[in-house]
């Protein structure tokens, strides 16, 4: 009790003194910078100190938004069907790939070297030739993206799954698990922290790769309908696929975090660990 | 006194493999062999360098036995029992259990108690006595029926729902060992188990242990570093010799069952644990 007291007392009665948290603080001002700005946006253009055709104002953009919406939700379907299959193969394909490679001391050897200078290929440059081999349709944004997502979602997972406890396949070799029984329920559940973020980071990539392929050469997509708004000079426009290509991005990266959190919610506690750590 | 004599004469035999130490007959001999290990060598290379970990090693161990290896560190007794258990292949020799060969893990005949329990930390203590049943694609009704089972014999019903986490590590140990009973294999080996315990936990779960073992009547091939707790617990103690390992000897513990702590302060048990320690440190 007494040592209890003691170690309580100090750091206590300082941070009472100081009336809020940090953390408090830190939103409120978060808060202050969002609100400043949107003002900013709707002010600024009005007042006439950037010409329209840069930034059109925020209530402009919505209107356009609003107006435009059937055309905007098509495109955006076209798009998110497309990072939907891309993500089942870079993220699909590429967990399991990498839960292989990163289990498996010889495929690690021999492989990760190649994947890793892999990924320093700035792959964009590929675009033009996988229009030329499955053309302009969806086909080639898809197997771009996937393309584009896949390595970092193999290299994160690879690195999670070689720094579970050996213990653990060990024992699941010991009860007759196969090589893909150990790797799909043990090596998989067990470094699952590792995977939702190489999948966080993979899906991230991909949003980009759909986008931006439909950007240079498409027919259909949100990154084609700005990259059409952009020629008409339709500055509304653009910063109206803008915002929800951002939306689809930043929600795609909240349902991610949302499932991290429910995992390492129960797991943190098995291991020992502060819910932060990775 | 006269096995004791036994006991040291035999260090002094010489080491060919024949001397193989099937050990001294007893009556529950003629249960049956479960286990047989044959002419067993191991060697192992690293960076070019070959180095022999066990050798010459050949045992018997009838069925019901509770059998413990003892040996210094590094004697590769360990490595036996994961031979033992199909996770390692030995470099020369065989390994047969109930009279057919043993070549990879197989659940069904031989289960495996690790040292730090290894439960699957995402699954509750029923789902992780389930699991070497859900890898056999076994019914579900089923498997649920055989791990309450097996929970209800090593007295943990009442935690089927827990996480590991949730459960000390005695508890854990428990529920590993009902994992590894689930199949109802002849044979349970077991690595150190209780060594990451502490004291108190060690004495409670051997006997808890003894309890399992005379209700579940199994062969248990038991691994520590603890001379007191393989005298204690077991009816035969192998002892192996430092590296490469070699058996030194099979010393029979003819101490009355059921075993008592207050065995521990008897003589007999005290002249045991020193002939077996000086053949360690020899």
């Amino acid at each position: 009790m007494a040592y209890d007291q003691s170690v309580t007392h100090l750091p206590r009665g300082r941070e009472a003194s100081a009336g809020m948290s940090l953390e408090a603080k830190a939103r409120i001002c978060r808060y202050v910078i969002i609100a400043a700005i949107i003002a900013a946006w709707e002010i600024v253009p009005r007042l006439g100190l950037v010409p329209r055709l840069f930034l059109p104002s925020l209530s402009s953009t919505l209107t356009v938004l609003v107006a435009q919406s059937g055309d905007f939700a098509v495109q955006m379907l076209v798009t998110l069907q497309e990072v939907g299959m891309a993500l089942v193969f870079a993220c699909g394909f590429g967990i399991l790939f990498g839960l292989w490679v990163g289990s498996t001391l010889t495929v690690r050897k021999a492989l990760l070297p190649v994947v890793s200078a892999l990924f320093a290929v700035p792959l964009v440059v590929l675009y033009p030739l996988f229009t030329a081999w499955f053309g302009i349709g969806s086909a080639s944004k898809v197997v771009f993206a996937s393309v584009y997502g896949l390595l970092p979602t193999v290299l994160g997972t690879a690195a999670g799954a070689q720094t579970i406890d050996r213990q653990l396949t060990q024992a699941a070799r010991s009860m007759g698990a196969t090589r893909l029984q150990q790797i799909l329920w043990v090596t998989l559940p067990a470094s699952v922290p590792t995977v939702l973020a190489s999948f966080r980071l993979g899906g991230a990539l991909v949003i980009v790769g759909v986008v931006v392929a439909e950007m240079m050469m498409s027919s259909a997509g949100i990154g084609f309908l700005l990259s059409k708004y952009r020629t008409q000079l339709n500055s509304p426009g653009v910063f109206a696929a803008i915002i929800l290509i951002l939306a689809l991005a930043i929600g795609f990266d909240l349902a991610v975090q949302a499932i991290e959190r429910r995992w390492t919610g129960s797991r943190n506690k098995a291991a020992g660990r502060p819910a932060d750590a990775p | 006194m006269p096995r004791m004599s036994q006991a040291t004469a035999s260090i002094r035999k010489p080491h060919g493999a024949t001397m193989s130490v099937v050990g001294p007959d007893h009556p529950a001999a003629d249960a049956g062999k479960t286990l047989e290990v044959r002419d067993l060598n191991h060697t192992y290379n690293v960076n070019g360098k070959t180095t022999q970990a066990l050798k010459d090693i050949a045992f018997n161990v009838s069925a019901g036995r509770f059998l413990s290896i003892v040996g210094p560190s590094g004697c590769g007794k360990s490595s036996l029992l994961m031979m033992l258990a199909g996770l390692l292949t030995p470099s020369d020799g065989t390994i047969a259990v109930g009279g057919r060969p043993l070549t990879k893990p197989d659940p069904t005949r031989v289960g495996v108690v690790f040292q730090d329990a290894s439960l699957f930390p995402w699954l509750t203590a029923r789902r992780n006595v389930e699991f070497p049943l859900f890898l056999r694609g076994v019914d579900k009704a089923v498997r649920r029926e055989k791990a309450e089972e097996a929970l209800a014999l090593v007295g943990l019903e009442r935690f089927a729902d827990s996480l590991p986490h949730e459960l000390s590590g005695g508890m854990k140990q428990r529920v590993s060992i009902a994992r590894g009973l689930v199949q109802d294999p002849p044979i349970l080996l077991m690595d150190e188990p209780f060594a990451a315990l502490d004291e108190q936990t060690r004495i409670t779960m051997g006997d808890e242990l003894l309890r399992i073992w005379e209700k579940a009547r199994k062969t248990i091939v038991f691994v520590t570093h603890g001379l007191s707790e393989a005298i204690y617990l077991s009816d035969e103690v192998l002892v192996l010799s430092g590296r490469p390992g070699r058996i030194l000897d099979r010393v029979v513990i003819d101490l009355p069952r059921p075993r008592s702590l207050e065995m521990m302060a008897q003589p007999r048990f005290a002249e045991l644990r020193e002939a077996i320690w000086h053949m360690i440190k020899a």
